[in-house]
């Protein structure tokens, strides 16, 4: 199962098709075969029909909104895909061998951060900027959302188990929540350990009881999710770029995890860190997460996605060829330059890519996540010991007056 | 020099706070990193018998002025019983109080205290499942006795009801997550109005938590003894 979130050009597969998000447009290329590929452009979607009752206090918001995509996923069998965009439409598509179908376009309550597939692709989750997961039936692909649970803050990340029994979802206050999937009420555990938002999630196939997370705190934690307990944690600022810890910036020494994808064999684990070139890869035992290799491509990655074969497509920030495929061979990965389905995909997906500012593709989704806190204790603390002081020394004054005082009365008493 | 009993005029404020916003708070990362022994040196420290195994399991959510805390402290004086209130000047109060009581009559006031905290997002960082088996949340109270979980609502200012007020749909699972499994939990509404908002269809939520059931208020006479039990909040005698 393949998601993205809020990016401005994210990669996927779908089975042989490849599939990119690019602002507006969806791009789906068969790797193997030429053919026509599919493309959706979520400006010509139908629009959200207008309500009356609501129309007064939206007005403001309407100006701002584009079509940019947001996020999308792709069902387990990869027969299905789900996307989701900047004007709140939820447009699911069938994929079939040779052609591709739009199956119903949907409208969200707030715009979506993440989407999943649930394993027995009945239905599609909907995590949206305001906490709440809404469940989309994909049988009846008519009919409206069901609000199944909410955080108090933005949910970052949706997934589910492998058995389908639990929801998992990530938000931007560290907090891992699994709940139980036909009653979300019932909430299973959290998994508490991050210091900061939580922005990727996997359940990694072959291992059913372990979540991998990843964080704006620049680690990589493994959990046992059903009980909530900590296996271990990978600081990745170790495994990354050890100079660039040595800088005394805040900003400078942050790094989150944009993307975390595994194989198709479930072996390895591939890593992207938002605004850093390398693409690290861990292997998985039970309860251990070990480093197994690297990869430093020419440019920035964005994004990466492995294929049907294992293979690694990666997007990259740079005019010239944004799309590389490597290859793991001999303990080190090689770039597949002359590969004909490279050749064949990205003729297609060039043209999109072109039509994307440079800024746009780099612009970091993450900088605006990291919490500011505001202090409103200190200065209350200061003032009430202010306040303190000015009583204790009244009250020794008045404990100096008071001895006076009874002397001054004794004598008039006495005269 | 002793302390004296904090006047309430110096702590005064207004009776809201924004619980999405970005506060500065003291929090542990998960429940087992919480140190109690500062809140509750008696219990975790010292000679006392009840020593190290002792775990909160009250829990006033939104505890105001502490009238309520002070009040079950000597009602279920082996109880450890955790304010927790996110106003800075209320919540200072309440730990001040606590401090001049405890000082006052020694040995007793040891099993509350009050912490300034957004109990909305921070919950289960102070709580494990199933820790907590008496949970009140500001204008709803949450009792168990004899098994038996009552949700009073005390304020009958139902406004429009957002993502942020205490009581919401999706924030009920998580206090039923800290609350102790194996209990009857019961809903009392004090009003018409309320058995209106519980049956309401923006409140078809509340009806799906299978662990809270629907209880009118005339039903309130099985239970006396539950209402007997709180002489400490005004507000509540006057309203049942």
């Amino acid at each position: 199962m393949i998601q993205t979130s809020d990016m401005s050009a994210s990669v996927g597969f779908c089975s042989r098709w490849f599939i990119s998000t690019c602002d507006r447009w969806l791009v789906a290329v068969d790797s193997k075969q030429d053919r026509e590929p599919f493309v959706f452009d979520c400006s010509t979607a139908e629009k959200k029909p207008k309500n009356p009752s609501t129309d007064g206090d939206e007005g403001g918001a309407e100006e701002t909104r584009s079509d940019r995509i947001l996020a999308f996923a792709v069902s387990p069998c990869g027969n299905l895909v789900a996307l989701t965009d900047d004007s709140k439409r939820l447009i699911l598509f069938r994929c079939e061998a040779s052609s591709w179908r739009c199956i119903s376009v949907r409208f969200v309550v707030r715009r979506c951060t993440s989407l999943a597939f649930s394993q027995a692709e009945d239905q599609l989750l909907a995590a949206d900027k305001s906490g709440d997961v809404y469940s989309f039936s994909v049988l009846n692909p008519d009919q409206d959302g069901e609000l199944k649970m909410g955080h108090l803050s933005m949910v970052l990340a949706v997934t589910l188990s492998l058995d389908d029994r639990f929801i998992i979802t990530s938000d931007r206050d560290e907090k891992i929540r699994v709940s139980c999937l036909r009653s979300p009420y019932n909430i299973q555990s959290f998994c508490l350990g991050h210091k900061q938002f939580i922005s990727a999630l996997l359940v990694p196939p072959g291992h059913s009881q372990r979540l991998v997370s990843g964080s704006g705190d620049g680690t990589l934690r493994l959990w046992e999710f059903e009980s909530g307990r900590h296996l271990q944690s990978v600081d990745l600022r170790d495994l990354m770029d050890p100079e660039k810890t040595d800088n005394d910036n805040e900003k400078e020494k942050r790094l989150t995890v944009g993307r975390i994808n595994i194989s198709p064999d479930a072996q390895l684990i591939a890593v992207v860190c938002d605004k850093v070139s390398l693409v690290q890869f861990f292997s998985l035992d039970q309860d251990q997460l070990s480093p197994h290799s690297r990869l430093t491509p020419p440019h920035q990655p964005l994004d990466v996605t492995f294929d049907p074969e294992g293979r690694l497509w990666v997007l990259m920030d740079s005019d010239h060829s944004p799309l590389q495929i490597y290859t793991h061979r001999c303990g080190s990965w090689q770039c597949d330059t002359d590969s004909p389905d490279l050749t064949r995909v990205s003729a297609a997906f060039r043209i999109h890519w072109d039509k994307l500012d440079a800024s746009v593709r780099t612009a970091s989704r993450f900088d605006h996540l990291y919490v500011v806190n505001y202090d409103n204790v200190s200065e209350y603390m200061k003032k009430k010991q202010q306040r303190l002081d000015q009583q204790s020394q009244k009250r020794n004054l008045d404990q100096k007056r008071r001895p006076d005082a009874k002397k001054m009365k004794t004598p008039t008493a006495n005269s | 020099m002793t302390s004296f009993m904090p006047q309430k005029r110096y702590y005064r404020q207004r009776a809201h706070s924004n619980p999405m916003a970005h506060h500065e708070f003291n929090y542990p990362v998960c429940p087992e990193e919480m140190d109690w022994s500062e809140l509750y040196p008696d219990f975790f420290t010292g000679s006392s018998s009840k020593n190290g195994t002792s775990q909160v399991e009250f829990a006033d959510i939104g505890c105001g002025y502490g009238g309520l805390l002070v009040e079950l402290s000597t009602l279920f004086p082996d109880k450890l019983i955790l304010g927790m209130e996110i106003r800075v000047k209320v919540s200072d109060y309440v730990q001040d109080r606590i401090k001049s009581l405890r000082e006052s009559e020694p040995g007793s006031y040891q099993n509350i205290a009050c912490i300034r905290s957004n109990a909305m997002k921070y919950l289960p960082n102070f709580f494990s499942k199933g820790q907590v088996c008496m949970l009140l949340v500001a204008c709803l109270m949450m009792i168990m006795m004899m098994m038996v979980v009552v949700f009073l609502f005390l304020t009958p200012d139902l406004k429009e009801q957002h993502k942020w007020r205490i009581i919401s749909p999706t924030l009920l699972a998580e206090y039923a997550y800290t609350l102790r499994v194996g209990y009857v939990h019961t809903f009392i509404c004090t009003t018409e109005i309320h058995s209106s908002w519980w049956n309401g269809a923006k409140y078809f939520y509340l009806n799906t938590h299978w662990y809270f059931l629907y209880m009118h208020l005339y039903r309130l006479c099985f239970l006396p003894t539950l209402v007997s039990m709180f002489p400490g909040r005004v507000g509540t005698r006057r309203r049942i």
